[in-house]
């Protein structure tokens, strides 16, 4: 008889009887049960009960997933906004799906999704996956669609090189020959996708280049063929734009679903016109931000791939409401708060394009933490240009700055020359909250920028002071 | 009085916020009131090193190190070497500093011939050293320097390169022999990337004061580094 040990809360429980199937009962049961006990004493629960259950019988979530399509959402920066809009749109066209909500996206979040919804038939499962986890999930579940946001440096203390990052997605994409995949034509690095697998691949892009573009920032400034300088005939973010390469060809080419003309980027949200099979749709979409406008037209592409009705598709991104710290908008005391995740150079450079747009005095907060979910190397601030936050000081009534390296952003922001006296470090949580939640300080807006941990924690506390609702609902 | 920086391969070699280097050496000369040019230098540009009085290498990602290889190749190297036996000031940051070395051979045994300036080498490992260290450095009085390393290849200095300090927590050059960076003539290079200068004010003006002494033989004035010291010592307080 074959023994099995499992260890529970530090306890090590011995089973004799590990038949396959006994196995997987047992890890169902056990999952699920954990995810229940999780709930009941308020933990969000998203990871460990699936980490426990692959732990226990490895082949569950191969099994519990196999007859649903899932559509993943992989990339570096923008996977839980799209995914949002993605969910928004099947919502409105009534398709029945399971999704890991709360940004749980490695293998132990996706296998509790699928646990939790075991034998409850659903056809369709949207899954935000990490984009070093994608290439294992990809062999457990069956991917029919494939959206690849864009790929940014990222902790690269977690993830290497930007090209090692690129090459486990295309080894993920082996994995599933029968995904359609959505991808970014801007983008230099994705684009080589189209040359590296078989699948179906449907482009998206932007065919002219953003008001605020900055050609000082590249991640991805040579041929990824012949590492020759590629040429620009423009340049929307980054590394993203119309490259060309003088010598082996390699170029961008024109995508499936190409933004025409940018018609109106304000505070609240951004109008474009698109060009999708010769039919040419004006499209609104429902958040602020010109990376926002990559967000909006690649959660169309995949409705594209779905088939669904562009009337649907252009009501879902004209009214989708953005998600768990993407721009998340509450009122703290009658103060207008907006939380903004920020985890690297692309993302947070993109906000603060944003803010020093913004024609209204607000106030700003930052939040450094540096765990592992949030990259333990918090060098990745030097590399964000805050120094373009003077275009906009008189804006800036105050910055308040918190998180375990406070003391590194507050540094950052004094070699960026912003004034001394409009910066205060706060050392809690708690007296960071009382000071933005006081109409009496914070007389307009609010703007809070957190790392991945950072936004836990203040949630927490909010939740806890306010009385919001649970972040895994 | 005026100090010219030359960054090399600013659009390859940037990586993990080294251009944080830049940004602090820039500011503490600015508010002593000594101008400060930073003059970017890509690949394929043409490099006359007398021109300058720091030289900034920073690290990069593999890919890359291919591309800057065949660009440094003859005279680029020539005016390196030179510079160096003149006294410029150099900074050579991770990959900036394994390419101021003589080879670099990879984990698979391919080896690639670098500039060869500084008598060292180093050699890949599958394994990648990652984390927060910390060393000791002779040039700051034994004071602490803290910093951050992300590096897979272990550099091994030769008899007449001395260490930038002794490491006192994480790996240094190579997780051996206790050593951290590379100090050669007025050459300093260091495998802690991003805020290595930001967060250690006395590192950075003593490079500073190096270059500015051959230039001007004047001493740097004092500035107000509280908030320098408190996110060194945070560092310095974790182990
Ligand atoms: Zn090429």
């Amino acid at each position: 008889m074959k023994k099995l040990y499992i260890t529970f809360y530090k306890k090590t429980i011995l089973c004799y009887n590990s038949s396959m199937y006994f196995r997987k009962s047992l890890s169902l049961i056990i999952a699920k049960t954990l995810i229940k006990f999780l709930r009941t004493i308020g933990r969000g629960g998203t990871s460990l009960p699936g980490k426990l259950a692959l732990k226990i019988y490895p082949n569950i979530l191969k099994e519990l997933s196999s007859d649903i399509s899932s559509i993943v959402v992989t990339g570096t920066n923008g996977k839980t906004t799209t995914s949002k809009i993605i969910s928004t749109i099947l919502e409105q066209s009534n398709m029945s799906f399971i999704s890991n909500k709360s940004g749980a996206n490695l293998i132990s979040g996706i296998a509790t999704v699928f646990i939790e919804s075991h034998k409850k038939n659903y056809k369709y499962a949207l899954l935000e996956i990490d984009e070093a986890a994608f290439k294992t999930v990809s062999k457990h579940i069956d991917v029919r669609y494939l959206l690849v946001t864009n790929l940014f440096r990222d902790q690269l203390d977690r993830f290497g090189e930007i090209t090692h990052t690129l090459a486990n997605i295309v080894e993920g994409i082996s994995n599933c020959p029968l995904a359609t995949i959505c991808i970014n034509a801007d983008c230099s690095l994705l684009s080589s996708i189209g040359k590296q697998v078989n699948n179906k691949i449907i482009f998206y892009g932007i065919n002219q280049p953003f008001p605020s573009t900055d050609y000082s920032l590249s991640d991805a400034p040579y041929c990824f063929f012949c590492k020759t300088k590629y040429d620009y005939s423009y340049r929307t973010f980054g590394h993203l734009g119309g490259f060309s390469c003088p010598n082996c060809g390699y170029k961008r080419i024109t995508p499936d679903i190409a933004v025409t003309t940018l018609k109106v980027m304000n505070e609240k949200y951004s109008k474009v016109d698109l060009i999708v099979d010769n039919n040419k749709i004006s499209i609104k979409i429902n958040l602020p931000g010109e990376y926002n406008i990559y967000n909006g037209i690649s959660a169309f592409s995949i409705g594209y791939a779905l088939n669904i009705d562009y009337k649907i598709l252009i009501s879902s991104l004209a009214t989708f409401k953005s998600g768990f710290g993407r721009m998340e908008n509450m009122s703290l005391n009658g103060v207008d708060t907006n939380i903004i995740l920020v985890k690297n150079p692309a993302g947070l450079n993109s906000v603060i394009n944003y803010l020093s747009s913004l024609s209204k005095p607000f106030v700003l907060t930052l939040i450094l933490n540096d765990q592992f979910a949030d990259g333990t190397d918090v060098s990745w601030i030097w590399d964000v240009l805050f120094e373009n936050l003077i275009s906009n000081i008189n804006m800036i009534s105050h910055i308040y700055i918190s998180g375990i390296r406070k003391y590194d952003m507050a540094l950052r922001l004094k070699y960026a020359n912003l004034p001394e006296e409009k910066i205060t470090i706060c050392k809690t949580t708690k007296q960071l909250i009382n000071i933005i939640s006081d109409p009496l300080l914070v007389s307009n807006t609010s703007y809070i920028l957190p790392t991945y941990t950072a936004m836990f924690d203040l949630r927490k506390s909010l939740k806890k002071q306010f009385k919001l609702k649970e972040f895994w609902k | 009085m005026k100090l010219t920086i030359a960054h090399l391969y600013p659009e390859l070699l940037n990586l993990y916020g080294d251009g944080g280097n830049l940004i602090a050496m820039k500011n503490r000369l600015n508010w002593r009131n000594i101008e400060c040019e930073i003059v970017k230098i890509p690949l394929g540009h043409p490099f006359n090193a007398k021109h300058y009085d720091i030289v900034f290498i920073g690290g990069g990602q593999d890919f890359e190190q291919e591309v800057i290889l065949k660009d440094l190749k003859g005279d680029k190297t020539k005016q390196i070497i030179d510079a160096i036996n003149n006294d410029v000031t150099f900074l050579g940051i991770c990959g900036g500093y394994q390419l101021l070395g003589n080879y670099y051979k990879t984990k698979d045994g391919q080896t690639y011939d670098f500039i060869g300036a500084l008598d060292l080498y180093t050699i890949g490992q599958e394994k990648r050293m990652i984390g927060d260290f910390m060393f000791s450095s002779p040039y700051i009085n034994n004071k602490l320097i803290v910093g951050f390393e992300n590096h897979s290849g272990k550099t091994y200095l030769g008899d007449t390169v001395k260490p930038l300090g002794i490491v006192k927590k994480g790996y240094g050059n190579n997780g051996e022999d206790k050593t951290e960076g590379a100090r050669f003539k007025n050459v300093f290079c260091s495998y802690s990337h991003g805020s290595l200068l930001p967060k250690n004010p006395l590192l950075c003006d003593y490079i500073l004061q190096t270059t500015l002494q051959k230039k001007y033989n004047i001493t740097l004035s004092d500035l107000d580094d509280t908030l320098e010291n408190k996110a060194h010592d945070f560092i310095v307080n974790r182990f």
